[in-house]
């Protein structure tokens, strides 16, 4: 980068502006394992009781029923939205569809149209189909709304694989799908991994469908198990011991973040070209 | 390729048009995509023509999903009465009658009246009508077996009774049927209008939309929409993400990347602990209150405390998770602007800040406009982050057109969820998003991403 | 095996870029498609291996018409010019996989004793357990190559395959390819834009522009006796000076900038007045010869063994010649060179060789 100007005021600058960011998530961290005197913003006393809601049921329910609840809705994500994605990404990216151009359009409004606006027209459907409050509804349904944003992104990996590597696959006698079994989809696989790791990041976080679309499923994901300790205008919140589930409940998303940190920039961008 | 001009032209070439032959579809490739087009079918294209029908229908938690029932209840010729139906019609509607026949005695069975007493009135008054209760009532009490009290007497005698009130019927015919046999001295067109109006089901309406536009809520909602969508955008997505993107730009790589993975965290924290971390920070006994507090400014609630606090954390919140797209985006857009041009102007003497609004900027504008188109979708459809801090409140000044929306149709306190006032405030949103999406593909350059498959078999 | 297409056409949404083509590729012959870039010659070959469908006509394997086939039962060996190796296979997998798609698949045993036999061909047998990202240019070229020969395919495609490599490698592999193409005595047809590499490699070269084929004809043949202007125009490196203007009386042929030359004595009896344009090749001005031309040394560019002048005979018109390195000729002089007359190349209004 250019060193011709000072770096000391940016420093500051950035520095006073992301200042909210870094006391929320600096004392998000430090609460969990702190507790401060009423009124006073400094801990005076390391303790751990409020990770007792691990091995203490009654803290928080059962978080490990949640915790297992929540990676199947996550990994299901995951076993709907790769697979499908990459089947379809393969085909608007090489293969001779009829209407094409028709497709190609859809899955980019679709892309960018705002999904949860469907909501309601999702609420029938299921309610018609007698998936209302079960989560393979849950699932589908998100799965389904996460495929535009998957067929995008994978349709962005097949194009940069060079079409001559298929001519040649062709021309050495094997059929498309073998061409697209054997030689395509392993040099996709930065893309397949990368968008595994979103769709499983996606349905980890998800709070809104299994809310709305599965009230009364028994089960309960991590989200919706956070979010009812706090719900209710109780005063006199444990804020210390919703953090502590918060954190439990993160750790598997900064874990994958900062494994797969690069391979997602491109993704987090909404797949865009820029 | 078009012009074939060419002087040097061996003669024999001018032949029969020629019709060039479609490349074969690929049925692989229809195979491929039916997952795919299944699901989206199911969650994508059903939901939008769902909302598209409910939204012209008045379908609620009372009406119910299925298929509706007629029912004249006490309450509904309340209703008509104040919508002029005539007193003595009412009471003709809800007179009842005393027949004594197969089918009261088997409501009587059921119910555990006395068997050798309804064994009397069976062979006493089999096939027998009575106007009004009263005088079946004085009959029975000279049965042998009637029962001593008059209570169980009166309640015996009241299985026998018919009415058309409070009874389902599965069809208009029947309960038009009904009316008839029991009052016919309703006029016909009265009698249609009250079965018309018995109707539990939905109904088609154009109800829905007649009552957003004339509301004065709808003016406030859109007026929040507008300033909430407009607001974020500038402020955070755009202002906050470009001025995020440049000050990284300038600083070295680790210090950058350190502050890029910290705006990043808000897209990547699961939204409820988002939330969560949001009223630590902002409620009475929280962060900024006590801060507040200790150097002596107004402490309270902030979220939910006052309608300018309550605006500020909701704009913010949601702004920290939009700043990271811009940012994300406008940095890739300034590592794509040659080096060579900065160090140019730095040798022509620029100061940092006309190298940047002289440089930079101007070469900002397809991304700006970019992440704008995008942004303002998923803004004016977001209500998730909103419905687990502010709700909307304090009262209803913070909520937006989406938020209500849902609540409308899917989550309300009361109980009567209304599901057609929803879809119809959803269809509005469906229809705007769709204008919209529609400009953001043509800002996308579709063309250039449509390039025809290479090879064609 | 004997290649041939007849009638052939193509369409790009329904503009046709090839119309109504025909060639013939005879058994064991190695061909040239030499011409500019967007003449259609890749579109033929893409054609002749299955990539694109013909719009019309046929394209014959040896008497056999195999229009309607796909790529994957043409039996069509082709390397392209970015080599298009399987990045993710090793150079023994990526040889081995046309072999490995055939039905009934072949044993193990046999499929690595194609591939080594292959490999010993084309000198690459060292190389086996590598990925492609760990090899050069021209051994990528290399393995290309084996791989389109693997399964011993009818005919063989080369398009512009010594476009990616370096000046040397490109001349060691011109004459590889060639001596691969010989010993294994395949059909070829070579795609390219280098006169060079198609008058080096090919037993004859057909010369496109615009969709259609110029001329065929045997390297030496072309060169001396090229069909039309463009054909004379497009070989020959520095390339040939036209000269237009109109036949004069006496055999003799004049500019309206000045300058005259004697027309070729075989036109000599043309009548006067004609426009008509001719083509003097740099070796044949100042070597000798009936006419002469008088002019001043504009530019010299010395090539080590020889020399490139270019002389200013009269306004606008600028003559070249090629010569055997001299020093006594520099910029700025005024020389009178001979020009071989007869040798000049000679085309009417409509640029057909007179």
């Amino acid at each position: 980068m250019t060193r011709n100007f000072a770096l000391f005021p940016l420093m500051v600058v950035i520095t006073l502006i992301s200042l909210p960011l870094m006391v929320m998530y600096g004392f998000l961290i430090l609460d969990t394992v702190t507790d401060a005197p009423p009124g006073a913003l400094w801990p005076d006393e390391f303790t751990l009781r409020h990770w007792r809601f691990l091995w203490d049921m009654s803290a928080a329910g059962n978080v490990w029923k949640a915790t297992l609840n929540t990676a199947v809705l996550a990994l299901s994500m995951v076993a709907v939205v790769v697979p499908v994605s990459s089947l379809a990404g393969y085909a608007i990216a090489r293969l001779n569809l009829p209407y094409r151009r028709f497709f190609l359009g859809g899955i980019l409004v679709m892309h960018a149209f705002p999904a949860v606006t469907l909501l309601i027209g999702v609420f029938f459907v299921l309610k018609f189909a007698g998936l209302y409050n079960t989560m393979i509804g849950v699932i589908l349904v998100k799965g389904a709304l996460m495929l535009p944003f998957g067929i995008w992104i994978m349709k962005g990996f097949y194009d940069a694989v060079p079409w001559e590597i298929e001519m040649a696959g062709v021309q050495d006698g094997a059929s498309r799908l073998t061409v697209f079994r054997r030689l395509i989809l392993p040099q996709v696989k930065p893309g397949l991994v990368a968008l595994s790791v979103f769709a499983f990041l996606d349905g980890w976080g998800e709070y809104l469908l299994p809310r709305v679309l599965a009230p009364g499923s028994d089960m309960t994901v991590m989200s919706v198990l956070l979010n009812g300790l706090i719900a209710g205008d109780d005063i006199g919140y444990d804020f210390n011991l919703f953090k502590a589930v918060g954190v439990f409940y993160t750790l598997p998303v900064i874990a994958l973040f900062a494994i797969f940190q690069n391979r997602l920039m491109t993704i987090f961008g909404g797949g865009t070209k820029g | 390729m078009s012009s074939f001009a060419d002087p040097i032209v061996d003669g024999a070439r001018r032949a029969r048009p020629v019709r060039p032959r479609r490349a074969p579809v690929s049925r692989l490739g229809l195979i491929l995509m039916a997952p795919a087009l299944l699901l989206l079918t199911l969650f994508f294209f059903l939901p939008v023509a769902l909302t598209g029908v409910f939204a012209f229908t008045d379908l609620s938690t009372s009406t119910g999903i299925g298929r509706g029932d007629y029912v004249v209840t006490p309450t509904l010729l309340r209703q008509l009465g104040d919508k002029g139906l005539s007193d003595t019609d009412a009471e003709a509607v809800a007179r009842s009658s005393v027949t004594v026949d197969a089918a009261g005695l088997a409501r009587a069975r059921a119910a555990g009246v006395d068997d050798r007493f309804l064994d009397e009135i069976e062979r006493r008054f089999m096939g027998r009508d009575y106007e009004a209760p009263a005088g079946f009532v004085r009959d029975l009490r000279g049965l042998r077996t009637a029962p001593r009290r008059p209570r169980d007497l009166k309640s015996a005698a009241a299985l026998f009774e018919t009415s058309v009130l409070n009874q389902r019927f599965a069809t208009s015919q029947a309960l038009a049927a009904q009316l008839e046999a029991m009052a016919p001295e309703i006029a016909p067109a009265v009698r249609a209008r009250i079965v018309e109006a018995s109707f539990t089901g939905a109904r088609f309406t154009t109800e829905n939309f007649r009552t957003l536009a004339t509301q004065k809520e709808t003016a406030r909602l859109v007026g929040n929409t507008f300033l909430y969508v407009g607001a974020t955008l500038s402020l955070f997505n755009v202002g906050l993400g470009l001025f995020l993107a440049v000050v990284l730009f300038y600083m070295p790589k680790g210090a950058s990347s350190l502050f890029s993975t910290l705006w990043l965290l808000p897209r990547i924290t699961p939204v409820v602990l988002y939330a969560v971390m949001w009223k630590w920070f902002t409620w009475e006994g929280g962060f900024l209150p006590i801060l507040a507090d200790q150097v002596g400014l107004p402490s309270f609630n902030y979220m939910k405390g006052s309608v300018v606090t309550a605006w500020a954390t909701m704009i913010t919140l949601n702004g920290f998770i939009g700043a990271s797209f811009g940012l994300i985006l406008f940095s890739g857009a300034l590592r794509a602007i040659p080096l060579q041009q900065l160090w140019a102007s730095e040798v022509d003497g620029a100061s940092r800040w006309q190298q940047v609004r002289r440089i930079i900027l101007p070469q900002m504008r397809w991304p700006i406009l970019f992440v704008t188109a995008y942004q303002t979708l998923s803004l004016l459809s977001s209500y998730e982050q909103i419905w687990l801090t502010t709700n909307g409140g304090p009262g209803r000044t913070t909520s937006v057109w989406a938020l209500e929306a849902f609540k409308t149709a899917l989550s309300n306190y009361t109980g009567n969820l209304e599901y057609g006032m929803g879809a119809a405030m959803a269809l509005v949103l469906v229809v705007v998003g769709l204008a919209l999406s529609l400009i953001y593909l043509r800002l996308f350059k579709f063309s250039e991403l449509v390039g025809r498959p290479k090879i064609e078999i | 095996m004997r290649l041939n297409l007849e009638n052939f056409t193509k369409c790009f949404d329904g503009t046709p870029v090839i119309e109504g083509l025909n060639l013939t590729v005879e058994d064991g012959e190695m061909l040239a498609l030499l011409g500019p870039s967007g003449c259609g010659k890749s579109t033929t070959l893409l054609s002749v291996c299955g990539i694109y469908r013909a719009d019309g006509g046929r394209i014959l394997f040896g008497g056999r018409d195999v229009s309607a086939l796909p790529s994957q039962r043409r039996n069509v060996g082709v390397v392209f010019q970015n080599y298009a190796l399987y990045p993710h296979l090793t150079v023994e997998e990526n040889i081995a996989f046309p072999l490995t798609v055939q039905k009934p698949r072949p044993s193990a045993a046999e499929i690595a004793r194609q591939v080594r036999e292959i490999a010993e061909l084309i000198h690459i047998d060292a190389l086996l357990g590598r990925r492609p990202a760990q090899l050069s240019g021209g051994q990528q070229q290399r393995v290309a190559l084996a791989r389109a020969l693997v399964r011993k395919p009818d005919v063989l495609l080369l398009d512009e395959p010594l476009a990616n490599l370096d000046a040397k490698l490109r001349l060691e592999m011109r004459s590889e390819i060639r001596r691969i193409q010989l010993e294994t005595g395949i059909t070829a047809i070579l795609v390219t834009h280098d006169q060079v590499e198609a008058m080096s490699m090919c037993d004859r070269v057909a010369i496109m522009d615009k969709g259609e084929i110029l001329q065929i004809d045997s390297p030496t043949q072309m060169y001396r006796s090229p069909a039309n202007r463009f054909v004379a125009g497009f070989l020959g490196n520095p390339p040939i000076t036209f000269l237009e203007g109109r036949t004069g009386p006496e055999g003799r042929f004049s500019m309206e900038a000045g300058l005259t030359l004697p027309l070729p004595s075989h036109l000599r009896g043309m009548p006067s007045g004609r426009p008509i344009a001719l083509g003097l090749r740099p070796e044949h001005f100042g070597h000798g010869g009936q006419g002469q031309a008088t002019g001043r040394v504009t530019f010299v560019e010395p090539q080590g063994r020889e020399m490139l002048f270019d002389v200013q005979a009269a306004p606008g018109v600028t003559l070249r010649s090629i010569q055997p390195t001299r020093d006594d000729v520099s910029i700025g002089d005024e020389v009178t060179w001979k020009v071989d007359a007869d040798r000049m190349l000679a085309f009417d209004a409509e640029g057909r060789r007179l």
